[in-house]
């Protein structure tokens, strides 16, 4: 789920869709209950509708993609998508300042956010069944009639939370403004992936109330939106309310996709950072790699999870366990539209350079260039994704949750129950084809390597004693 | 794809959608008999907020124990929408039971299980787990710790057999303990290197005594963590971990018969002395003589912690005090964040709850704002809370927190994750099955005058301490005009018992 919770896409022809030709084949034995069921219908303004039902709770999750996110920014604004996200619960024209999350919560409302990614921005919550109404009049409020309410002071003010946000997630946060330089780094300008969703401060200052209305105008507009309730409703009932709070919502044509040649990097990009925040050093090592669904992306997932989860993978095994040179490993496809990011991030233990990290890692890597995976290794790979899938339908809402996933399968491929297709990926995932992909994309020489090293006096000692 | 084609040919609207008033679009199928009403008419409904139906019955989880002869507990929620099944084992022995100076102790002796149990080492042990789709998933509290994996049900079996070896037979290997506690270590520097774990070493000792059971954190300080041996380590699996004194939770796609066969199965020939451990005595109640300061030059925010010893689970007052701090930051529209966030934009959130444990548990309202704001949000912190008697909670705020919190349950518990966590709180805390009915009751039927008795009782700010984590110089000029306490600073490296023997 990690890559359906994270990702968004941009379909600039589908690029994805060679594999997607497969017809949808049915779901293996032990797998059936992956099978969504649900049915999706546009409303004469563009707005699409999916709608699912589960009874085993009496709730119900309203959740809507926009499909806009930070790569449909200006120059010079970056972080705009996310601020404007903030500016969706401040209020509409009917319903007034400050009263979305208030009134959600008093009616017992869970799993209530928005969020914001490269590629898309979504709102859900999951109520009780008798507030469903009420979701759907807040949710096609601000879909509607947000630019009513707007004003000066609600902007300013929600500024100001969102560089809260990014002091506390980037500038204050263990190793946050390294991981930025090393984006940056990864999709040079004027990549749209190059700045950071939460955006810089000095473009968060620079947006004004005429830049939330254009993107609004632009981007907020029923065709441009998916709405997906799942839970405990009544079809028939549920679809006449969405008819009555969203059929006549004003639309325009589905805007048009940005397209945007993809990064290539020739040459290793080596940033040497001086950590002010966390106290132990890191090692980040970044490759640009396919985007979600295109050949190559599940090859690198299951090589993240060989290399990286669990004690016995790969690189915690060698580094952790045997060596004993650091303190933890993470790895990760991040898959997104239009080019993904394989990441491998090693925490050093106190009083260890990351230099002597990086040959470890380089050793493993070349390891797998000449020896590949084993089939074990792969197979248990498989069973923890299938395993996380099943766990991810278990939430009908929220982050990742049953409705997100019929959102992100019908964003990239434009069919909600993708899942046997999904999974399907994963079977042809072979060591020879891992061996080539390690090859092939994960070269040394097309790669960001992020050093974070804490100033000498920041870094804690390994030994107690030395200290007061 | 055929699906993806048909949305984008749909789009055949015009008129771009501006601040006009939105006229009903043209070709919308007209499913009710309505007149070409005017645009403002037609659209006049959204004006008011739907009324809601009638509401669903409440669905609230069912738990079923059973008692093995050996003492184990069972306690069951089932759950058959997925093939999925939660299994854990929970212990009753917590960080509480850290003996004094040596804090950290259950921590190290729980991350022990993982690392070598029957005849697995640390890789063939993860590796069996691999092979079941799962890794497990650890965590030690005060009031004890949790060992648990989630698994497709076919893996049910295999997963037991696992966790009964991790529970019952670690092997303890000398090396595998001198690598986990250069980890342990390790990681507490990492730790200590954030600003909320700083604020939190320095909260606890500061609320409840450095050698109060709940006066420390469960990872435990470089020092003590230092100090431990393996023979400590053995020492307290030998004495806090038996049946007696644990509880196996299965949530998900399992009856309470078949836990019980797999229970005997697996864990009924467990024998091991270690019986519950007592609750913790109540701390002494002590009002504010200082404000703590943590250093960070430089820092750009402040953490603030402010809190108190509140109450154990149990405690009559638990419900309307619950009511009462949701009032207060509980929730995102509570009245601490509608101000510091909403009004002010001094934060990105500021929140307020109670943990009511075994032992009387912490009162905490914490956030973390931008440095140059410290002293103004500290004051508004403070206006809030003084403003909890001087404008009581209205009915109209009760009702929202009361009905809020009672209709949030069922969606609490989508996930066996979620089923099995809860079924090890009740175990910890000693609480009945019917836990949940009884909260939903004690929160129907807590009073107006109960609330506002409870938040000025607990909230009241004389008995809140301090702690805030950021620049130094820029707090005392900021912070000490508001007159809440002498400055007192605590190095990040000071033992937490250190300030409290201070003051």
């Amino acid at each position: 789920m990690k890559a359906l919770a994270a990702a968004a896409l941009v379909l600039f022809g589908l690029p994805a869709l060679a594999q997607a030709t497969q017809e949808a084949k049915p779901l293996e034995p032990g797998r059936e209950a992956l099978a969504i069921p649900y049915e999706k219908y546009t409303l004469p303004n563009g707005l699409e509708v999916i709608l699912s039902v589960d009874r085993k709770l009496p709730i119900v999750s309203v959740n809507v993609w926009y499909h806009v996110g930070a790569y449909h920014e200006q120059p010079g604004r970056t972080g705009f998508a996310h601020l404007f996200e903030h500016m969706m619960f401040q209020g509409s024209r009917n319903v007034a300042d400050d009263v979305h999350i208030s009134m959600l919560e008093q009616l017992g409302a869970t799993d209530l956010n928005g969020t914001t990614s490269f590629d898309r921005t979504n709102y859900f919550e999951t109520v009780p069944t008798h507030h469903l109404e009420t979701a759907l009049w807040l949710e096609s409020d601000r879909m509607g009639f947000l630019l009513d309410a707007l004003t000066p002071e609600k902007l300013a003010t929600q500024k100001e939370v969102v560089k809260n946000e990014r002091r506390q997630g980037t500038e204050a946060a263990p190793y946050g403004l390294a991981q930025e330089e090393a984006w940056h780094a990864l999709f040079p300008l004027p990549h749209p992936y190059h700045g950071s969703v939460i955006g810089s401060m000095k473009d968060l200052d620079a947006g004004t109330v005429d830049d939330v209305k254009d993107f609004f105008r632009q981007w907020y507009a029923p065709s441009n939106a998916t709405l997906a309730v799942v839970g405990d409703f009544d079809v028939a009932k549920t679809k006449a309310l969405i008819e009555k709070y969203f059929g006549s919502l004003p639309s325009h044509p589905k805007p048009a996709k940005p397209q945007v040649a993809p990064v290539k990097h020739t040459k290793p990009v080596v940033i040497r950072f001086e950590e002010r925040v966390a106290t132990l050093p890191l090692l980040s090592v970044q490759w640009l790699t396919p985007g979600y669904f295109e050949n190559g992306d599940a090859t690198a997932d299951v090589l993240a999870t060989v290399l990286g989860t669990g004690k016995a993978s790969r690189l915690y095994r060698r580094l952790v366990l045997e060596k004993q040179l650091a303190q933890s490993v993470t790895v990760v496809q991040q898959s997104q539209g239009a080019q993904s990011v394989f990441s491998i991030d090693v925490t050093a233990r106190p009083g260890v350079s990351t230099d002597a990290l990086l040959k470890e890692v380089d050793a493993v890597l070349e390891d797998v260039r000449k020896n590949g995976i084993t089939p074990e290794e792969i197979q248990r790979a498989r069973t923890r994704i299938d395993t996380r899938m099943l766990a991810g339908l278990q939430s009908i809402g929220g982050f990742g949750g049953k409705a997100d996933v019929l959102q992100s399968y019908n964003h990239f491929v434009g069919e909600p129950s993708y899942v046997a297709q999904d999974l399907a990926r994963y079977e042809s995932v072979t060591p020879e084809v891992v061996k080539q992909f390690t090859r092939d994309t994960l070269r040394p020489d097309a790669r960001v390597i992020l050093h974070a090293v804490p100033a000498p006096r920041k870094q804690a000692p390994a030994e107690s004693k030395e200290r007061h | 794809m055929r699906r993806l084609i048909t949305a984008l040919v749909s789009l055949s609207l015009a008129g771009c959608a501006s601040q006009q008033k939105p006229a009903p679009t043209e070709p919308t199928p007209a499913p009710a008999p309505s007149t070409p009403a005017a645009p403002a008419d037609a659209e006049a409904f959204r004006a008011t907020a739907p009324q809601p139906g009638k509401p669903p019955e409440l669905v609230l989880p069912a738990f079923q124990k059973a008692t093995l002869d050996n003492g184990l507990t069972v306690l069951v929620s089932t759950r058959r929408e997925l093939p999925l099944v939660y299994a854990g084992i929970v212990f009753a022995a917590g960080s509480a039971q850290d003996p004094v100076g040596k804090p950290g102790l259950a921590d190290l002796t729980y991350r022990m299980l993982l690392e070598g149990a029957g005849t697995r080492d640390t890789v063939a042990l993860d590796n069996a787990l691999g092979d079941l789709g799962t890794s497990a998933m650890q965590d030690v509290s005060p009031d004890g710790s949790r060992l648990g994996v989630r698994v497709l049900t076919r893996n049910l079996d295999g997963a037991l057999a696992l966790l009964s070896d991790m529970a019952l037979r670690p092997t303890f290997a000398p090396k595998a303990f001198e690598r986990r506690k250069k980890q342990q270590l390790a990681d507490l520097v990492r730790r200590l290197g954030s600003p909320n774990a700083l604020g939190q070493l320095v909260f606890l000792s500061s609320t409840f005594g450095s050698t109060h059971p709940y006066g420390h954190s469960a990872t435990g300080t470089p020092d003590s963590v230092q100090s431990l041996t393996l023979e400590d380590v053995q020492g307290f699996y030998k004495k806090q971990v038996g049946p007696a004194a644990a509880a196996l939770v299965l949530t998900g796609d399992i009856s309470l018969e078949d836990a019980v066969a797999l229970a005997r199965k697996h864990l009924g020939g467990w024998k091991a002395p270690a019986a519950l451990p007592p609750a913790p005595p109540a701390p002494p109640a002590s009002t504010r003589q200082v404000v703590y300061v943590v250093p960070k030059p430089g820092l750009d925010q402040t953490v603030m912690m402010l809190g108190r010893p509140a109450i154990a689970a149990g405690n009559p007052d638990e419900f309307a005090l619950d009511l009462a701090t949701t009032v207060f930051g509980g929730f995102f529209g509570s009245r601490l964040n509608m101000n510091l966030r909403e009004d002010k934009g001094y934060s990105y959130g500021a929140g307020a709850g109670i943990d009511p444990r075994l032992g009387v548990g912490p009162l905490t309202a914490a956030t973390s704002v931008r440095a140059d704001v410290t002293g103004p949000a500290l004051g508004e912190t403070m206006k809030e809370l003084n403003g909890l008697k001087s404008r009581p909670i209205t009915e109209k705020e009760l009702e929202a927190a009361r009905e809020g919190l009672i209709r949030a349950f069922p969606g609490s518990f989508e996930t066996v994750e979620g089923l099995g966590s809860s079924a090890s709180v009740l175990f910890m805390k000693r609480q009945p099955l019917d836990e949940y009915s009884r909260t939903v009751e004690g929160l129907r039927t807590a009073t107006a005058a109960e609330v506002q008795r409870a938040a000025e009782k607990y909230l009241d700010p004389s008995t809140l301490q301090i702690v805030l984590v950021g620049d130094p110089l820029l707090i005392q000029e900021q912070v000490s005009p508001l007159n809440l306490g002498k400055l007192m600073p605590v190095e990040p490296d000071t033992e937490p018992g250190k300030p409290r023997a201070t003051r």
